[in-house]
Formats: structure tokens, sequence, C-alpha cells
């Protein structure tokens, strides 16, 4: 489903990715672990299609097609969701709106009517009772005045309306108390199919517990330097990344 | 004559050709006025942004041509459209001359209204433009609510602008007496795409203890240029909730004075102005606080792509002895295009105690990282943008004051959005 070979991405001057392949398969549940500065969020935006990151080098495939030749709205059209680390407020953008026009883009580019509101709405409070969020929320600008908590729970909601095919969550898990991250997790589960893959970006293993990987991975300096199974992930709580990063240059 | 000056000897002629009415000595007084002190220019502090040349240029066009009014047509469809779409009582001056009056019961007693001319007043220099209104005008209405009326009272200023570069001067004023409620409409609209300058004066007296919800709507066309005065006095204990809508038109002059000369009034008004390619909007408004306590508080928003140039003058004076005030001002821009200038200049005079006052004015750009969440959600960039713009102008809609003008207000916002979030200028900031 998703190519990624040799990619090489900059912001401004600085190189962040530098020589990064991974490949996903429909199915999969695969997390990317680092350190802070390891290159995990550019990884997410430069598969979503942020501007601000130059690729450099390498190529990136998504079902055969080159996805780096394509606009983020045509990725999101196409089954790419990213659950964003620092969800965006947007004052005055009615969260029922967003979601609705979301919704919609992708059925017109699948050839599709557009929803009926009524089944819409009903079935976004559905998913919204599923991940403990007030039907409240749907009415309120787009995460204006959310808690860190809320903001997350109304991105794995897009998510859950979205039905991507492969799924980014960019530390989806940072701030949340115990609750919130099994909600959370039970929304990520309750997408796990053979037809979707998705790509879990954490600093911790904690949100592994609620949400097995098939496949762990860690990122340092721009690069995988290892790739594992669950294990992996047990094996940095106890260790830390030092070790790796040692193995890695020395 | 310089060239850039009115030719006054054509202007008396003109105004000689018109009845020989009760008007006629206020149109020789304000004439000698103008004639002595011309038209505002860019020296004049308060006009510095606005270069008046192109309302003299239509002005002498007109008048060298003869300086007759427009004959009367059949209605236009964009008339027939507002009276269609918000449900008021509407009175519509059309192309200067009063054209429709209500007739029979104005509501049970609501509503008296009379004709500037049956009670002419002699003329008193206020304002600049208030003497070229005051010598060209035909006549004026009078309009007093003495009751609570169920519908909004609607002010339709329309120009056809059809042939020749017209001109037209309008005057109205409106009376809230004391203890009651209104809800007042004041509506400029233009048509056809032919040369046009308008002036008006409106002047609102609100009694004590007196309510009125104004909204004020400009769409007129780019071809037009429009002066517009609007005079409001509140007494004591009167409330005043207004708003003003700029959504199109060529040059826009639109000055707001509020006078608030008795304790306890209370005045919130807000401002949306959008502005594209060659449009030029310019409020100035002004609060006169004279005695306390008293509370005003003021928010203009503006939305500017292309080459264009908006003007968002707010003044406040807490005159001597004016204890107890509270004015507030804010004025939001977004500019779309790195051609687009605003001019945002508060201005706070405060010679009392025991005041509270604040200004705030941000101008910025589209938020670069909730355009991107926008589109990484399958949102196209124009659909984003629109959704942007959208939402910094929805809060003042939703704040009109008067209901029945909101869903007409949204349609037209909605449209004129599309149009400035489609057009080309955009890419020169966010590619």
């Amino acid at each position: 489903m998703l190519e990624i070979k040799d990619l090489k991405s900059r912001i401004g001057d600085s190189e962040i990715l530098r020589g990064l392949s991974l490949s996903v398969k429909k199915g999969e549940v695969h997390a990317i672990m680092g350190p802070n500065g390891s290159g995990k969020s550019t990884l997410a935006l430069v598969v979503a299609g942020h501007e601000d990151y130059e690729v450099t080098g390498g190529t990136v495939r998504y079902n055969g097609q080159d996805l780096l030749e394509m606009a983020p709205e045509e990725r999101a059209r196409e089954g790419i969701f990213l659950g964003f680390q620092y969800p965006v407020e947007i004052p005055g953008v009615n969260n029922a709106y967003l979601l609705k026009a979301a919704v919609n883009a992708k059925r017109k580019h699948q050839g599709l009517d557009e929803v009926d509101a009524f089944e819409f709405l009903k079935l976004a409070r559905e998913r919204m009772t599923v991940l403990g969020m007030d039907p409240k929320f749907l009415n309120r600008g787009v995460n204006e005045g959310f808690s860190g908590g809320e903001k997350k729970r109304n991105e794995v909601l897009q998510m859950a309306m979205l039905e991507p095919s492969l799924a980014i969550l960019d530390e989806t898990d940072s701030g949340l108390d115990i609750d919130a991250l099994k909600a959370v997790a039970e929304g990520v589960n309750a997408l796990r199919s053979p037809e979707r893959a998705i790509i879990l970006v954490t600093h911790y293993q904690r949100l592994l517990d609620y949400i097995e990987p098939d496949y762990v991975h860690v990122l340092s300096e721009g690069k995988i330097v290892r790739s594992g199974d669950k294990m992996l992930a047990l094996e940095l709580e106890e260790r830390g990344y030092d070790w790796l990063r040692e193995a890695a240059t020395g | 004559m310089k060239p850039s000056s009115l030719d006054i000897d054509r202007l008396r002629d003109v105004i000689r050709q018109l009845p020989n009415d009760a008007l006629m000595p206020s149109r020789e007084a304000a004439l000698a006025h103008l004639d002595e002190h011309g038209l505002p220019t860019l020296r004049d502090e308060d006009w510095k942004y606005t270069d008046l040349s192109p309302l003299v240029d239509i002005s002498n066009r007109w008048l060298l041509a003869g300086g007759q009014p427009r004959p009367a047509s059949n209605r236009h469809g964009a008339v027939e459209r507002v009276l269609g779409s918000i449900d008021a009582t509407w009175f519509v001056i059309a192309d200067g001359t009063i054209e429709q009056w209500p007739a029979g019961n104005l509501e049970s007693g609501a509503i008296e209204v009379s004709r500037l001319s049956d009670t002419p007043a002699p003329f008193v220099m206020t304002r600049p433009l208030g003497d070229l209104n005051a010598a060209l005008r035909h006549d004026g209405l009078r309009i007093r609510i003495t009751g609570q009326p169920e519908k909004p009272v609607g002010i339709l200023l329309a120009d056809r602008a059809g042939g020749n570069a017209g001109v037209t001067q309008s005057y109205v004023e409106i009376e809230v007496a004391p203890g009651t409620s209104a809800e007042l409409i004041e509506y400029h609209l233009s048509d056809g795409d032919e040369d046009h300058y308008a002036n008006s004066v409106l002047t609102i007296g609100i009694g004590d203890g007196a309510n009125a919800n104004h909204v004020r709507i400009q769409n007129r066309s780019i071809r037009h240029v429009q002066t517009g005065r609007t005079s409001l006095a509140l007494g004591r204990n009167a409330t005043l909730r207004m708003a003003s809508y700029d959504l199109g038109g060529g040059l826009i002059r639109n000055d707001i004075d509020i006078d608030l000369s008795q304790p306890g009034a209370d005045v919130c008004f807000d401002g949306l102005y959008l502005a594209g390619e060659g449009q030029h909007i310019d409020n100035h408004t002004r609060v006169d606080h004279r005695v306390g306590p008293s509370t005003s508080s003021q928010e203009y928003r503006g939305i500017l792509n292309g080459k264009c140039r908006c003007v968002w003058n707010g003044k406040a004076i807490v005159h001597k002895g004016a204890d107890g005030t509270d004015a507030q001002q804010a004025n939001h821009n977004l500019l779309l295009s790195e051609k687009a200038e605003i001019d945002a200049k508060p201005e706070l005079e405060i010679y009392a105690e025991d005041v509270k006052c604040s200004h705030g004015t941000t101008v910025g750009q589209l938020d670069e990282s909730a355009l991107f969440y926008l589109r990484s959600r399958g949102l196209d960039k124009n659909h984003a943008i629109r959704v942007l713009t959208h939402a910094f102008a929805a809060d003042l809609v939703r704040r009109a004051p008067v209901s029945a003008v909101t869903e007409a207000i949204t349609d037209i916002v909605e449209a004129r959005l599309a149009e400035l979030a489609a057009a080309d200028f955009i890419a020169d900031i966010l590619s």
C-alpha cells in the first residue's frame, strides 16, 4: 500500500529525513518510535503533503501512485488520514460542517452522491458516544476551546467518519489521561481491518498496550535504525533510546 | 476652474432649474457654503486616505450633460429582489426621488411620515458633503416611530445607473420616540454599470429609554461612488445595536457619527467590509461621549483581496465630565493579497476621569496551518480558503441586530467571498 524508499526531506536549511525506507501493507499496524527530533512528525507530515517540507530525494508510492505528485487534498480523498499531533483550532468553522465537507469531498472523488444529512449526523453521534464525546461538540468551532484530550478524540472522530485506507496517528496518545487513551485506542481498534493500514507515531510504549502493532520501527536522525515486533517497544521502554543511537553510529 | 474641483457655475444653473419650492432657500445657502469651502481634500486629516476626485469627475460630467435626474423607468429587478427577500415596511428612494411610500395604515399608527419640504429647516452645515447634499436634494423623508412596529422599517436607497453618469442626493430623518423600540434597515443599492455618485445623509434620533436596532447594507456596483453619513443621537438610557455591511461598491466613504449626550446610553456597533480588485472602502466612525456613564463598543472586520484599499478610522472622544465612560474599539483585517492595503487607525481622545477605554487592531493573512488542516481533510485549496474567510466574517453576520436581514446578508456575503476567494490574486501569498 505504502512504499517509501530512501526518502530525504528538509524544512528550511535543516535536513530531517535522511534516507528513510518503509513498507506498509494492507491490514498492518506499524508503530514508529524514536526520540524527540528524530523525524517522526516530519515523516507523518510529508506523507500527508505538508508544503513546508521539501522532499530532496527518494520516492513514496501509495497504491501504485506517485504520492509526492499529489496535493494534500488528493491524498486525503485517496484514503490517507493524518491525525495531527497538534490539531489546529479554527474558530467559526463548525465541527459538523467540516466532518460533512470532508466526507463529501471523498465521496465525490469516488463518484458517490453526497451523504444524507440526517443519516450522517446520526452516525456521527453514535461514533462520538463510543469515543466518550458529548454530541454538543458537533456544533462547536473546530477544536475551538477544546482541551488536549478533546482535540485528540476529535481527530479520532474525523478518522472514524472518513474511514481511511491508511491512517497515520501522530502522537495521538500524548497528553491523554488513561480513560481518554482507552477511548482513543478503542476508536482505532474499531477501524482495524484487513483492508486498512495504520501507522502509529508515538514516543512512549504506553499506547501499544492498547493497540497492538504488527511492527515496531525506531527512527533516529531521520532513518529507521531498527525494526522488530512489539517486543522491540518493550525493550525500548526498558532501555531508552540511547543504546540504539550508539549502535547506529558505532 | 481647477480640473479637480466641482463646476460650481453649472451646479448653480442646475439648482436654479429645480422647482422653486420650500427647500429653495436652504439649497441656495448650501450652495454658497459649498462655493466658499469646497469639498474635502487629501489635506484634510479626516480625508487623507480617500481621494474624492472620482466623485468630482462624475459630478462634472453629469452637470455638463444638464444635471437632470434620470427619467422614471420601470422598476429594476435589483430593487424588487431586495423588497422580496427582506420583510419590512419599505420606503424606496430611487435615483434621489421618493418613489415608494407605504400607503394606508402604517402599522396602526406606529409610524408617521412626512416630507422634508412640508416643514423645511434652514441650512446648517454640520459635516463635509452635507452642503452638496442640501444644495442638490429634491426632497427628504421624515419618519417618526411612535409605537412598536412589528416589521422593521427599511429605507432603500437605489440608483439605477443607466445611460449617462448620474448623481443623487438622499436625505432621511428617523426619530424613534421615547420608550419605543424599532428595527431599522438602511440599504444602499445600485444596479447597472454606468458611473454614478450617490451622497446620502441619514439622521436617527433615539429617544429616552428607546431601543433601536439598525442594519446598514451597502451593495453597490464597482462603478459607483458613494459618500454616506449616518448620524445617530441617543437619549437617556437609550440603546443602539447597529451593524454595517460593505459588500460592494467602487469608491465608498461611510461616516458613522454617534452622539451620546445623555447618561445611560449604550451603543454596540459592528462593521464588515469585503473588498476586491479596484475597490476603495473607507469607514470613519466617531463616538462622542459627552456625559457619563455611557458605553460604546465597536468591532469592524475586513477581508481584502487584490489591489484594493480599505480604511478604518475609529474615533472615540470622551469629553470633559463624561466620567464613567466605557469605550471599546476593535478592528481586524484579513489580507489575502500583497497588493491589498489597509489603513487602520484607532483614535481615543480622553478628557474625563474614571474612564475605561481600549482599542485593538490586527492585520493578518490566512492561517497556513489551518489551511493545511482543512486540505488534509480533503477540502481543495479554494474551498479551504473560502471556509476560512467565511469563518472570519461569520461572527459579524450572525450578530446582525435585525433578524429579517440575516439571510439576505448571508447570501450576499457567501457569494462575495466565493468571488474573492476564487480570485487569482490569492496565488501571490499562497503559492
